[in-house]
């Protein structure tokens, strides 16, 4: 079964990823890190990345209808020249830890990074 | 159409400059690769080679709350690795080697709950710590921390809870509910609890702040007598994460912390007899007599 480090280590397998990270929204700490953050530092790109997807979580327009489901699954933001992809992770546990992959934009599928981010995700906690 | 609410401040990130440490004490021994039990007024962290691999307080929920609340982890498979080992750590230890538990989530849950009750032990305290050095704490399977790098979260984390709400009464008292668009709690029907600046009275008059999903939780359970940590325990919750909400729904006006108890009326004066117990005076009149 993944631990953290192996679940990182698998989202940068991922054609064209740049970084990743697994990232508390509600204090903005990064749980854990691997290859380059934008601008150089994963702490800061941890705290923004952290801002937006506690911004999507708790706003109620995002949120999906039914009561069992988690409020948001994804958040994607494209640039010029790449992709940020903030997969929350749905514990059993309380939690409020989401994955954040970047992806560089000539090199990277946001399809593909989408659907595989997201069994990363239930792998990680799930087993 | 303008919807007006309080923004969120940023979430802070740490100043690089800034190179004060919370524990001279705690330095020194990560320096040394210390191993052993540092005991502070509000908690306890354990070092394996100057590294934090496990952290307790008082103040919040330890691991075996957080995966027992919700499921995750039966509580009797909890009590069963507990009664194994020699302590917390080891129990997840032993949890993570049985398989009973997606390494993931238990990684996670124990660098949460290292953080977590690591923000409590580093809290400013009125008393020395003490460490007691001890070759028990190892580096284990599960993820250690570093000293610098849980002195820097803490810090991040008091600053984060400073931007949200300045005065951290809420933090520890008794939580009471507040009307929102007053300010006022049902205890001082006059006005806000605790003293009011022009700012304060400005972020509790502002328009109601829609209540989260998770700030609702917290809401729904104080009663008067939960404190922050209380509601943490009760919702499974770590303790920082709780005192977020507190510290939000505080500067929302829709909790206050409870007024302090009033001191216990004086005890009556010295009353002056001028007419004694002559029935009293007898008997004891009487009893010595007869010794």
């Amino acid at each position: 079964m993944p631990g953290i480090d192996e679940c990182l280590l698998e989202a940068m397998r991922l054609p064209g990823a740049r970084g990743a990270a697994l990232v508390d929204w509600t204090s903005g700490l990064a749980l854990g890190t691997v290859g380059e953050a934008p601008g150089g530092d994963h702490e800061t790109t941890a705290a923004e990345a952290a801002e937006l997807a506690r911004m999507a979580a708790e706003h109620g327009t995002f949120a999906a209808g039914g009561d069992d489901l988690p409020p948001v699954e994804d958040v994607i933001i494209s640039n010029g020249d790449s992709y940020h992809l903030l997969r929350f992770v749905d514990t059993s546990f309380d939690s409020s830890v989401f994955l954040h992959l970047w992806l560089g934009r000539e090199e990277g599928n946001l399809a593909l990074a989408r659907i595989r981010l997201g069994e990363m995700a239930a792998r990680l906690v799930l087993g | 159409m303008t919807v007006v609410s309080t923004p969120q401040p940023a979430l802070p990130v740490r100043d690089k400059g800034a190179g004060r440490a919370l524990s001279p004490m705690l330095t020194r021994l990560a320096e040394e690769r210390a191993t052993g039990v540092l005991v502070r007024e509000h908690g306890v962290l354990h070092l394996a080679e100057g590294r934090v691999v496990h952290a307790e307080s008082p103040l919040a929920p330890g691991l075996d709350v957080l995966l027992t609340a919700h499921g995750t982890l039966a509580a009797a498979a909890w009590q069963q690795a507990a009664a194994r080992t020699a302590g917390p750590l080891h129990a997840a230890e032993l949890l993570l080697r049985s398989g009973v538990l997606p390494t993931g989530a238990l990684e996670l849950c124990h660098l949460d709950a290292v953080y977590d009750a690591g923000y409590f032990a580093l809290a400013p305290s009125s008393t020395p710590g003490r460490f007691r050095y001890d070759s028990a704490p190892r580096l284990g399977p599960l993820p250690s921390v570093p000293v610098v790098a849980l002195e820097r979260e803490t810090l991040r984390r008091r600053l984060l809870l400073h931007r949200l709400w300045p005065d951290p009464a809420a933090d520890t008292a008794p939580l009471i509910r507040a009307d929102p668009a007053t300010g006022r709690t049902p205890a001082d029907p006059a006005g806000p609890a605790g003293p009011v600046t022009p700012g304060r009275r400005a972020a509790r008059v502002a328009p109601a702040t829609p209540v989260t999903p998770r700030q609702r939780a917290v809401l729904d359970r104080v009663d008067g007598m939960r404190t922050a940590a209380d509601i943490a325990r009760n919702l499974g919750r770590q303790a920082f994460h709780t005192l977020v909400d507190v510290r939000r729904l505080t500067a929302a006006g829709q909790i206050a912390p409870a007024p302090a108890a009033p001191a216990p009326p004086p005890p009556p004066p010295y009353q002056v007899t001028t007419d004694p117990d002559i029935a009293l005076l007898k008997r004891l009149r009487d009893a010595l007599e007869a010794l």
